[in-house]
């Protein structure tokens, strides 16, 4: 008969703990719970329920919760909402964002290098390379891109045939689109505009276009200080303002953006990313996309979004799992068909679902190499703050261009003075 | 055995236990969400934050960056403007309206007027912001009035000479129901048989309310300028959806400063020093409200 005596006791206690410990720890590797933070509309919410049902018929045992957050204003907010979460050690296991949050993200330490996971995972090979080298910081990759938005010139194509004006071509001028938008702008017999030719933008990301085509931008190259005394932002400041105040073609730019006033008709040219495709395809709009105009070159900006891993997540295993469906060529598929934003892969981007509307689809993918990434520093949501303030006051005709442009530098220097301090 | 004095004495002592044990639970929450958060605020107020990139103690460089920015002057102006508008107009018109309807009516219809002007208090700012946003728009309903009068369209919040007026218009049209009723219950408590002799004696309607009403609802009249300007100087939600501070800092307040600096550009130290800078103008400008309440309440 087994005797219970004080060794046997001990042993058998140690055992116990002893194997309890393994399936404690086998048990946290099959189950746990993952918690996502995800940017954007409906679509995208979609998109990712459609991961989370393929990524638990791998892990069932894993819970997997996905918050929203609409970006109703702004990256900066964003920015702000996931270092509070850091803050009060509540954050995701992993986030959607998009570009403008990567090097504050990266330089904080919130996110963590996926280098290995990255190589491991041979769908990236399809992704444009130009995606993942915006995906590194100091050499290192910390995020997935997921799909991409280039800011292209929306337009009626009713309006322009009611008003006699050929479609747009590539190589269009800023001379061309300021006398088109003149041609598109109609008033009614009180003098009230009833159709405004173009909308000025109102948001940092879509005002880019105007300040690459003209071989500028707010920022240097690196992001690394304030290139707001160059005169070609001057130039490209002053005419916006001109098609609001001398040639009358577009209202002063608001807080909110004109996207509805552009379904409805009111609006005849926009500056937009893809995202906007499935409301204008809902809307039956008869609206296509055309390359910004040219100055000097024909660029424009893109912008991305992009999965990234909360630094010290939990269920690493799981978590990479997780990112690899957020990103895979079935999610890449589900952003063409929905059209939310440009897919990240060059097979989804050919999907006829994809192609299918607006007319010059295949123009997203095929102006990539002719885009730069929005600039996005360290210290982007008051750089992008202290932007927006000055250009809404020289669309407002509250300030003069030159004013703005020398005020807005000197508070754009202060501002990268201070994060090379907090840096260093 | 005991003096009357001695249970006197107990019995205060456990009517003081019991009054301490009524206030612990407020006084509590008021520790927690009141005091500590203010004096964490004024700590972080002399320091450098950041809860990722480190903290250090700054002295009074956040101060002094506030008083050497010239952008404090232009939101500091935009805070007392809107808080001298909008308090003289929250004030005056809901006294006005009270006026009005302090007087002999159908039951039902009293009932209707006040619910009427009472409703857009109970509705949150920020819902009321986004209806009105949409009214002043270029091709809003005010701008379509204007069109229909032959009038020039009107950018309202687009332009720095309209913005502030179009945000106190709706702050007034708002607020104004709370004031409304207080000042009801205020004009109620007038003597009726002062306003009965003063009439007899043919005193006319504008007199008696300045001899009269004015003087005796005085106590409420201060208690609700203060209210109001307390009020109007923290202003936020309705301003950050109608205008975001904009065009330029032409609408932006103080509080939306504090926000910005401290969770839009992460400077949390000196968003906490505009903070002590705001409570210490309220503090003065409630004072100087005491100080002429003197001279002019009659209690």
């Amino acid at each position: 008969m087994f005797k219970l005596n004080r060794r046997s006791f001990v042993l058998s206690t140690a055992a116990l703990a002893a194997t309890s410990g393994l399936t404690g720890r086998a048990i946290s590797a099959d189950s746990g719970s993952i918690r996502i933070l995800m940017a954007g509309g409906d679509a995208d919410l979609a998109n990712t329920n459609n991961a989370i049902a393929r990524f638990n018929k791998k892990f069932p045992n894993f819970q997997v919760s996905v918050d929203m957050d609409p970006i109703a204003t702004g990256w900066g907010d964003f920015v702000t909402k996931v270092i509070g979460e850091f803050a009060a050690n509540t954050q995701h296991d992993i986030f959607g964002t998009a570009i403008e949050t990567f090097q504050t993200f990266a330089s904080r330490g919130l996110v963590e290098p996926i280098d290995d996971f990255v190589a491991k995972n041979p769908n990236y090979s399809d992704f444009a390379p130009a995606l993942f080298e915006d995906c590194k910081y100091k050499g290192k990759t910390y995020f997935v891109p997921t799909s991409w938005n280039n800011i292209m010139i929306h337009y009626n194509r009713d309006h322009f045939d009611k008003a006699g004006i050929a479609y747009p071509k590539a190589g269009w001028t800023w001379d061309e689109f300021r006398e088109i938008a003149k041609k598109l702008t109609i008033k009614d017999s009180s003098g009230t505009v009833t159709q405004w030719g173009y909308e000025v933008p109102n948001q940092n990301f879509f005002i880019q276009p105007w300040l690459f085509s003209n071989g500028t931008g707010a920022l240097n190259d690196d992001w690394s200080a304030s290139n707001m005394l160059d005169p070609k932002v001057a130039e490209s400041l002053q005419f916006l303002h001109d098609m609001i105040h001398v040639d009358g073609s577009a209202p002063i730019p608001g807080s909110a953006t004109m996207d509805n006033e552009y379904l409805a008709g009111q609006v005849s040219m926009i500056n937009r990313g893809h995202w906007v495709i499935p409301n204008i395809r809902n809307a039956k709009l008869n609206s296509d996309v055309a390359i910004p105009p040219t100055k000097v070159n024909d660029y424009t900006v893109v912008g991305f979004g992009a999965v990234c891993i909360a630094k010290g997540a939990q269920n690493m295993d799981a978590v990479q799992a997780m990112v690899a469906e957020l990103t895979g060529p079935e999610a890449e598929a589900d952003v063409a068909k929905t059209g939310s934003a440009v897919p990240g892969s060059k097979a989804a981007a050919q999907l006829p679902e994809y192609l299918a509307f607006p007319p010059s689809a295949p123009l997203f993918y095929q102006t990539l190499p002719h885009t730069k990434a929005v600039p996005s520093p360290a210290n982007f949501q008051e750089v992008e703050k202290i932007f927006i303030r000055y250009y809404t006051a020289v669309m407002a005709d509250e300030m003069p261009v030159a004013d703005a442009c020398k005020q807005a530098d000197a508070e754009l220097n202060d501002s990268f003075a201070r994060l090379k301090a907090s840096l260093s | 055995m005991t003096t009357t004095a001695e249970r006197r004495s107990d019995l205060r002592s456990s009517q003081a236990k019991a009054g301490y044990l009524f206030i612990f639970p407020s006084m509590l929450l008021y520790l927690a969400f009141v005091l500590v958060p203010v004096i964490i605020t004024v700590i972080l107020s002399f320091a450098y934050y950041d809860p990722q990139f480190g903290s250090h103690w700054v002295g009074f460089d956040n101060f002094k960056r506030f008083f050497t920015d010239p952008r404090s002057v232009q939101i500091f102006w935009n805070t007392l403007r809107f808080t001298a508008m909008a308090v003289t107009g929250n004030v005056t018109v809901g006294l006005l309206l009270a006026l009005a309807l302090n007087r002999a009516m159908p039951g039902w219809l009293l009932y209707f007027f006040r619910l009427a002007f009472f409703l857009p208090v109970i509705i949150a700012a920020a819902f009321v912001a986004i209806v009105w946003s949409y009214f002043f728009k270029d091709n809003g309903i005010f701008n379509y009035y204007l069109a229909h009068l032959g009038l020039p369209t009107v950018h309202w919040l687009s332009s720095a000479q309209t913005a502030m007026p179009s945000i106190v218009f709706m702050d007034v049209w708002k607020n104004t129901g709370f004031f409304m009723v207080i000042f009801i219950a205020a004009l109620q408590g007038v003597p009726k048989a002062i306003m009965e002799a003063a009439i007899m004696d043919g005193t006319p309607p504008w007199r008696r309310f300045w001899r009269i009403t004015l003087p005796w609802i005085s106590p409420v009249v201060f208690f609700a300028v203060v209210y109001a300007s307390i009020g109007a100087l923290q202003v936020y939600e309705s301003i950050w959806i109608l205008t975001n501070g904009g065009p330029g800092d032409a609408t932006r307040s103080m509080s939306i400063n504090i926000v910005e600096q401290a969770f839009g550009s992460f400077q949390i130290g000196y968003g906490a020093s505009v903070a002590v800078v705001m409570t210490v103008v309220i503090l003065i400008i409630t004072g100087a409200q005491l100080l002429i309440s003197r001279r002019l309440v009659r209690y």
